[in-house]
């Protein structure tokens, strides 16, 4: 049987294996997709033009300055009135406890001049609480230059901008993570089945027949980029429709980053099966390598928010460089053409070669157990 | 010429010695049983001829070929069955002869193998889901699908229940009929009687002894041990034994109270002789038995060691 058909064969029979197998469902697609849909619900949902936070309003005395305070807070559009009139303190004080609201805005009392903003202790350091004191601050100094008739000159205009496109939210930074992270798995946990191989003696069999083993491998290699295009195509579906986000796709750069990628994570996955003698040895150590690196490699948040001595483990771990290709030809829409990309690419195959070829001479070394 | 010719096979592991010295020819066409106990170098000797270990020192000739000139003709002409159950789990029985076949440039069809291992009914059915004896069958199926001059049979019978033991015997017996060589290894005694022209005792990584089973069993079973229980008590239990120990049959007595052991090289004659005396006194005999040969038996009396297991 020539080359080609015996490699047809092999990926054929191997497709069929992994689709029958219920437990690469499972952590292959089931768990990325529903890790995905967690986070996108969690962090991802409110954009910041639906962003609004429940409030109440104290007012200890009813002076002028309160009277415009809370008019003009009324007219904040994102501060959601928990009851439609002012209300004593205690009463907020009682909300702010229960987390019945997000914040309580006490204007100030006859002659005084502060404006207190009272949250939850667990909150202090909540999205929603920066927040509302920002938008506080803000409008307290508006107030305070049409109080002292002063129109101001300058003016900061946020404006968030990112690689590629204007508008890469966070729904697209998560998306195209979570792709990273699928496909690094597949990689990562899909070489258990040469652990259980060499475990049922499957591995020697194969020696005994005239098939050649690197056909065999190539089949499974294919057999797992396809798994990972699968990956691929279902969860940018699902984060496309289900929550909004924007891709600008470059097929070239998208196509170098997955290859390298995923063949970068198989030969992790390999050399991790090279040495180990039981499933569950394999399983703990995927287990360990994909938690450190979901976790230090910008998955989930970017890892500008690092402390600066865990910067560079960050810039050790393939899945950061996998994640920024991946980002790079999904999200930004550009890479090919940048040195950047480039180096990044080159770590990752260099990780990939080094496992890979550690791998080799593990397996080769390797001693059949005798009885 | 012989088909496979192996000489002065050794092999360590650090400092255990697995393969001391292991030499014997095997012709074309034969069955050729290898048994000994746990550890005794059966597996590795058979994974040398195999070509999965390489020798630390002897030859193994097969069809003429050596593994480390002709490794891939030599591929083509074995089929192995090992003693784990190598295959496809998640692929179906069919599936899985389909695959193995597709190693090789030349193979059986599909449909005859089924046919010979009796899974015709249970193709489609994935490996999971086949009984031991159905699984094991299978894996004598993907050894022989190749239609290979020698096939490996590594403890196929070992864990079955003695239904199952027998289909696997149908199966090596059409094997011998089409002219296969087969090398088997087995722990059951009863098994090499029945399939092997050849039986080979190994143990601590030696041949102990080499022959056909008749004339194996022949000096096996020159001394079988018999018991006998007298409820008359200990003086016709000593009575009886000085009536045994006068017949050149019986090489040896022991008194156990009211229980006569005699070890006898005729036992049907020696107990009728026994009985006859024992009726003439009216003494009553309460238990006999003729204790059965076992692997164990062969091993003890071929080593003059204890079973190790």
């Amino acid at each position: 049987m020539s080359n080609g058909k015996q490699l047809g064969k092999l990926f054929g029979a191997q497709i069929k294996m992994m689709f029958r197998e219920k437990q690469v469902w499972f952590w292959n697609l089931f768990f990325p997709i529903i890790l995905m849909v967690i986070f996108m619900i969690i962090f991802g949902g409110s954009g910041n033009s639906n962003f609004k936070a429940k409030v109440a309003v104290v007012k200890p005395s009813v002076n002028e300055t309160s009277n415009m305070l809370e008019s003009y807070l009324r007219n904040v559009s994102v501060l959601e009135w928990k009851s439609e009139q002012t209300v004593d303190e205690a009463q907020a004080d009682d909300w702010v406890k229960n987390k019945k609201v997000d914040a309580v805005i006490v204007l100030p009392a006859a002659g005084a001049t502060t404006l207190d903003l009272i949250v939850n202790k667990e909150n202090e350091r909540s999205a929603t609480t920066q927040v509302i004191s920002g938008i506080l601050d803000q409008f307290i100094q508006q107030t305070n230059y049409a109080v002292a008739g002063i129109q101001p000159t300058f003016k900061v205009e946020t404006k968030s901008v990112s690689g590629g496109s204007e508008d890469l939210s966070y729904v697209d930074f998560l998306l195209t993570g979570m792709i990273a992270l699928a496909v690094a798995q597949g990689g990562l946990f899909g070489m258990v089945d040469m652990v259980e191989m060499r475990r049922k003696g499957l591995l020697k069999r194969l020696k005994m027949t005239p098939v050649k083993m690197g056909l065999f491998g190539v089949g499974g290699m294919m057999v797992r980029l396809v798994l990972g295009i699968v990956q691929v195509l279902i969860l940018t579906l699902i984060g496309v429709l289900g929550f909004g986000a924007k891709l600008h796709v470059d097929v070239s750069t998208l196509i170098v980053a997955f290859f390298i990628g995923a063949l970068a994570f198989n030969a992790l996955g390999y050399l991790f099966s090279s040495f180990s003698k039981s499933i569950e040895a394999y399983m703990g150590m995927a287990n360990i390598a994909s938690f450190l690196m979901m976790f230090l490699s910008g998955i989930f948040f970017p890892t500008s928010g690092f402390p600066e001595w865990l910067l560079p483990v960050s810039k050790v771990l393939p899945l950061t460089y996998f994640v920024n290709g991946i980002r790079d030809g999904l999200a930004y829409g550009s890479g090919i053409a940048t040195g950047e990309f480039w180096s990044g690419i080159g770590i990752l195959g260099a990780w990939g070669l080094v496992a890979f070829v550690l791998g080799v001479l593990i397996y080769r070394r390797g001693k059949v157990e005798v009885r | 010429m012989s088909i496979l010719e192996v000489k002065g096979l050794r092999k360590s592991f650090g400092a255990v010695t697995a393969v001391e010295e292991i030499s014997f020819t095997v012709e074309a066409g034969e069955v050729f049983t290898i048994i000994g106990p746990n550890g005794a170098g059966k597996t590795t000797t058979l994974e040398m001829i195999e070509g999965l270990q390489f020798p630390d020192a002897g030859t193994i000739v097969l069809n003429g070929m050596t593994w480390d000139k002709d490794a891939d003709r030599i591929k083509m002409i074995i089929g192995v069955q090992p003693q784990s159950s190598a295959m496809f789990d998640l692929l179906t029985v069919e599936e899985n002869l389909d695959l193995f076949a597709s190693f090789y440039p030349r193979s059986k069809q599909t449909a005859e193998v089924l046919e010979m291992i009796n899974l015709t009914d249970h193709r489609a059915k994935r490996v999971k889901a086949l009984s031991g004896g159905q699984q094991q069958r299978l894996a004598i199926g993907l050894a022989m699908i190749s239609d290979p001059q020698i096939i490996f049979l590594d403890e196929p019978t070992t864990g079955l229940d003695p239904q199952a033991r027998r289909n696997i015997w149908d199966i090596v017996l059409k094997l011998k009929e089409l002219g296969k060589t087969t090398i088997l290894t087995t722990h059951y005694m009863e098994e090499a009687e029945k399939l092997s022209d050849r039986v080979c005792i190994v143990d601590q990584g030696r041949i102990v002894t080499l022959d056909t089973p008749a004339k194996l069993i022949d000096r096996l079973t020159k001394e079988r041990e018999v018991r006998l229980f007298f409820q008359d008590g200990e003086a016709a239990a000593q009575e009886t034994e000085e009536v045994a120990k006068s017949r050149p049959s019986v090489v040896r007595t022991a008194l156990e109270g009211s229980a006569l052991k005699l070890w006898s090289v005729q036992p049907e004659e020696t107990l009728y002789d026994v009985f006859g005396f024992t009726k003439e006194k009216g003494y009553r005999v309460e238990q006999v038995s003729i204790r059965e040969m076992s692997l164990e038996d062969v091993f003890i009396a071929f080593t003059g060691k204890e079973w190790r297991d």
